[in-house]
């Protein structure tokens, strides 16, 4: 699972023989060094700070808290100055690692800071960062780090996230931009609170590039007026989380991201030779930084990210850990709503003008007539008038405004043209333009 | 037709030289009452003697029919005084049964318009007296229709609609409900009610009261809307103007000062060899060892030391990726083509994204230079792009060049003409029976009459009509010597795909 294997047995043995009592294991981390550990598939660990200072992912731990960690979650306890902390649970691995990137990560912390303070006092805007590498090399917990030490600090940093299969803002599928106003949580993440978020409707950007690639524009045109007025966000800057989807088009969608946002500095993520391609095809004028990742990562499987994108999407409705909120479910007249599909089946080249070329068929809207196999998808209602007429404005006007919340259907009656839907809130709907995702979510539990 | 008592009396034969003989009287009667038909090419000359003779032929049974004597029943005839300054005619008698569809009374009396009464007298219902004298149907015509009045044009489509059984009133554009009545939707009843106070008042003459009255009214009421138009006009722009101004306005927070303009800087605006990132791309030949940053900048201002890169170079992911043969193919493709962008002199000279987007920018404008010129290029260019509509809703608007406009569309800007003016309410036949004149109700359609000499009425005219008319259908009277023939305009839509 891990790179790191083999030093694993011999960790633990080391680090076994320091346990306190039943309470759980305890650890004794030397400064610079951290905790890795893995909860096991339908348990639950309990981590508490004995003595000491120790961060996760950038977010310090507060001393007799005990914190949960849910089945599958990988966690790093991180100690700059030695800390000694106790697990109790079943964890599937845990050792300390003295082998850990984190003085780079403060490094460009410190380098980012370097920046921000230079705008503060040029009255310029702040670094704008992008962080691109493969998948599984912790691009997600690198901007978690950085923005936590930059709001730390008292900066108001962005998150801008690009990955449309991981979402750590909002539901997979969607694009959106979260200011930060407070570290992250360590069990839950980041607070999400009024994020911009737009619908992309599928998991990897190739289904849509040229909307993938739009929305990117979109995100970057309201990130930049919202830095003119607001000079604490300009100065922060934004942290751009990127797909790990690095060739043919994906690789050209990360080049279009660096152009729309005006990045600064690009982050690259253990692999030289994507490093060197951006260097190559970005000016000179921005920083290219090649970092390794952490030893810790670890590869996800296909099930095992299908499974993080159900439980973001049931997070939605019910709330961390399902137990929050309560989402109501109601019948939607099929007349009340329109749904519309994002990308029409292209024509082929020959049946084009001379001279044309087919770009827009990509962003074309598409409207679906609702029928049974709409069941169980997750679909984005779109913040766009209800009163606006039908036409080429609207269309443009759907792509690109934020979706202001999202439904599941769970049933449809073709019959009674009616279809359930489950809501965050009750009946009825704010707006009724509906887009339709390529992604499913079945409310079991 | 003659009344026999009087025919009768051969006293009365001798005093009133008018009165008939049994004779002649019974000629009279059997005379044939058919108005002669007209060949319908007759006005083609085509110079044949054939035809002439036809022709003459024709035009005598006209005059014979025109000046035969007319032979009515005394008790028939209803008296009545022409009154030049009212133009006017008061009865004396009690009338008959057109007063179920005509006339008005007013103060006690009982009076006919100028039409009305030279139509009875046509039919032989009427006999008008002016200066004590009875006036003869060509007297009729010469002191009844005038500019004042009614027109000749006027009359004959009057008379004809009267002979085919219509019943016909003049238009009185203050019986129509305004737009803002109508807007308001008032019930019918009230503005009937309107309209019966109204008819007490004699109802204007079509060609001159109308003018007179309503149509400075009229004008009134466009001048006050265009005037309207202009004053909102600028309140409309000046939010346009400002939108984009107040539309950021929500992303201001108090106390935070506006953006200043970018300075122009002549070096890139980081100064990276002052600002160390762990490059480890760069550093693969150099220094392999990191100073310990700034504690100020740290969170919770740790300190930790210096670190040392040389362990993690040797760990960087330098393996060559798996790529499928055509991942390979087009990124040796790439490789080939795609030079280092920065290698490039432009390039470097630009010191910031706007400065390297601008480039960008006129350089893929200079190559689209290479589209079909003579398409997409030149002045006139294809209504409409490929690709660009959803629907055939969506494509018939965009290849649409005249656009479809509604007969109530846009009237209120368009200034009134006195040319075209409705002159008739008409109701058909068969409501004469239940037909009030104090309760008209809606009317059939309205009569514009014209004629074949003046011109074709425009898009403008005929849009002030209908609006004048409200939603009852204007019917365009066309009067050629005689013939008249009915047209209307009909607002449509053209049909229209939706999906």
């Amino acid at each position: 699972m891990t790179t790191e294997a083999p030093e694993k047995s011999a960790d633990e043995g080391l680090s076994s023989s320091g346990s306190a009592g039943t309470s759980g294991t305890r650890f004794d981390l030397e400064r610079e060094t951290e905790l890795r550990f893995e909860v096991e598939a339908g348990e639950r660990v309990q981590l508490e700070l004995l003595t000491g200072l120790a961060e996760v992912f950038g977010s310090e731990l507060n001393r007799n808290k005990k914190y949960t960690f849910g089945p599958g979650s990988k966690i790093a306890v991180f100690t700059w100055q030695g800390c000694s902390v106790s697990l109790s649970g079943k964890t599937e691995v845990a050792y300390i690692s003295k082998d850990t990137p984190m003085l780079l990560y403060l490094n460009t912390h410190a380098a980012l800071e370097q920046m921000r303070r230079q705008a503060e006092k040029d009255n310029e805007r702040g670094p704008r960062v992008m962080v691109v590498g493969p998948t599984d090399v912790g691009k997600s917990t690198v901007c978690r780090v950085l923005l936590n030490y930059a709001v730390r600090l008292g900066r108001r940093p962005t998150l801008v996230e690009l990955d449309v299969g991981q979402s750590s803002v909002s539901v997979p599928g969607t694009m959106s931009a979260l200011c930060i106003e407070r570290p992250a949580d360590v069990e839950e993440g980041f607070s999400v609170q009024a994020p911009l978020v737009f619908h992309f409707g599928s998991t990897t950007p190739g289904t849509n590039i040229k909307l993938y690639n739009k929305l990117t524009s979109s995100l970057a045109e309201v990130f930049s007026q919202r830095c003119e007025v607001n000079r604490k966000a300009s100065v922060g800057g934004c942290i751009i989380n990127t797909c790990g989807w690095v060739k043919g088009s994906g690789y050209q969608a990360l080049v279009h991201c660096a152009s729309a946002f005006q990045v600064d500095v690009v982050l690259v993520l253990d692999q030289e030779r994507l490093y060197n391609e951006l260097k190559r095809d970005l000016p000179h004028f921005v920083r290219v930084v090649l970092m390794p990742k952490s030893g810790g990562v670890v590869e996800r499987s296909k099930d095992c990210r299908r499974d993080t994108r159900d439980e973001k999407i049931r997070e939605y409705f019910y709330g961390f850990r399902g137990t929050s909120f309560y989402p109501h479910a109601f019948d939607v007249r099929f007349s009340e709503v329109r749904i519309y599909k994002i990308g029409a089946p292209s024509i082929p080249d020959s049946c084009l003008p001379l001279g044309m070329s087919q770009d827009d068929t990509q962003l074309k809207l598409v409207p679906v007539s609702p029928g049974r196999d709409l069941t169980h998808h997750v679909l984005s209602v779109s913040s766009v008038d209800d009163d606006a007429e039908v036409g080429a404005e609207q269309s443009r006007g759907i792509l690109e405004s934020p979706v202001c919340g999202f439904v599941v259907v769970t049933a449809v009656d073709t019959q009674a043209q009616v279809m359930t839907v489950l809501s965050p809130a009750p009946r009825p709907l704010p707006r009724h333009t509906l887009l339709i995702m390529d992604i499913r979510f079945i409310d079991l539990k | 037709m003659a009344d026999r008592e009087t025919a009768t009396d051969p006293l009365k034969h001798r005093v009133y030289e008018e009165l008939l003989s049994p004779s002649e009287l019974f000629e009279a009667r059997s005379r044939s009452h058919k108005i002669p038909v007209r060949g319908q090419k007759d006005f083609l000359p085509s110079g044949s003697e054939q035809q002439t003779t036809r022709l003459q032929q024709s035009l005598d049974e006209h005059w014979t029919l025109l000046t035969e004597e007319r032979v009515e029943r005394l008790g028939n005839l209803v008296k009545a005084v022409w009154i030049p300054d009212e133009r006017l005619v008061e009865l004396q008698s009690p009338a008959g049964k057109f007063w179920q569809t005509m006339g008005f009374s007013e103060r006690g009396k009982q009076y006919l318009l100028p039409e009305e009464a030279l139509y009875l007298m046509e039919c032989g219902n009427v006999q008008v007296f002016y200066r004590d004298l009875p006036l003869s149907i060509q007297e009729g015509y010469e002191r009844f229709l005038s500019r004042e009045t009614v027109t000749l044009h006027q009359y004959q489509v009057f008379g004809h609609l009267k002979r085919l059984g219509y019943v016909v009133n003049r238009f009185d554009s203050s019986s129509v409900p305004s737009t803002y009545e109508r807007q308001l939707n008032l019930p019918a009843s009230s503005w009937d009610k309107q309209r019966k106070q109204l008819k007490r008042k004699r109802s204007g003459s079509p060609v001159s009261s109308d003018k007179q009255n309503t149509a400075p009214e009229e004008k009134m009421t466009t001048e006050d809307q265009s005037e309207e138009l202009v004053k909102t006009d600028p309140r409309l722009e000046e939010p346009m103007q400002s939108a984009d101004a107040s539309d950021r306005t929500w992303w201001m927070e108090a106390g935070v000062q506006p953006s200043p303009a970018q300075a122009p800087s002549a070096a890139p605006r980081w100064d990276f060899s002052s600002i160390s990132f762990p490059d480890l791309g760069s550093r693969r030949s150099g220094s392999v060892s990191l100073a310990s940053p700034d504690p100020s900048l740290l969170p919770g201002a740790l300190e930790v030391g210096g670190c040392d890169l040389s362990l993690w170079l040797s760990r960087v992911n330098v393996k060559q990726e798996k790529l499928s043969r055509r991942d390979r193919e087009r990124q040796r493709d790439r490789d080939r083509y795609h030079r280092d962008i920065n290698s490039d002199r432009e390039v470097r000279h630009c010191r910031n994204w706007a400065e390297y987007l601008q480039l960008l920018e006129d350089r893929r404008r200079r190559r689209q230079k290479d589209r079909p010129v003579h398409l997409w290029e030149q002045e006139v260019t294809p209504l409409t792009q490929p690709g660009q509509c959803t629907s055939h809703r969506e494509l018939l608007d965009q290849i649409s060049i005249i656009k479809s406009s509604s007969w109530s569309e846009g009237v209120s800007s368009l200034s009134s003409s006195d040319q075209w003016k409705i002159s008739f309410d008409i109701y058909q036949p068969d409501t004469v029976a239940e037909f009030k004149k104090s309760h008209p109700g809606k009317p059939y359609t309205r009569m514009c009459v014209c004629s074949f000499d003046g011109p074709v009425p425009d898009l403008n005219a005929m849009k002030l009509l209908s609006f004048q008319s409200g939603d009852v259908p204007v019917t365009f009277a066309v009067v050629d010597h005689g013939d008249i023939s009915f047209y209307c305009f009909k607002d449509f839509k053209l049909p229209t795909d939706a999906y």
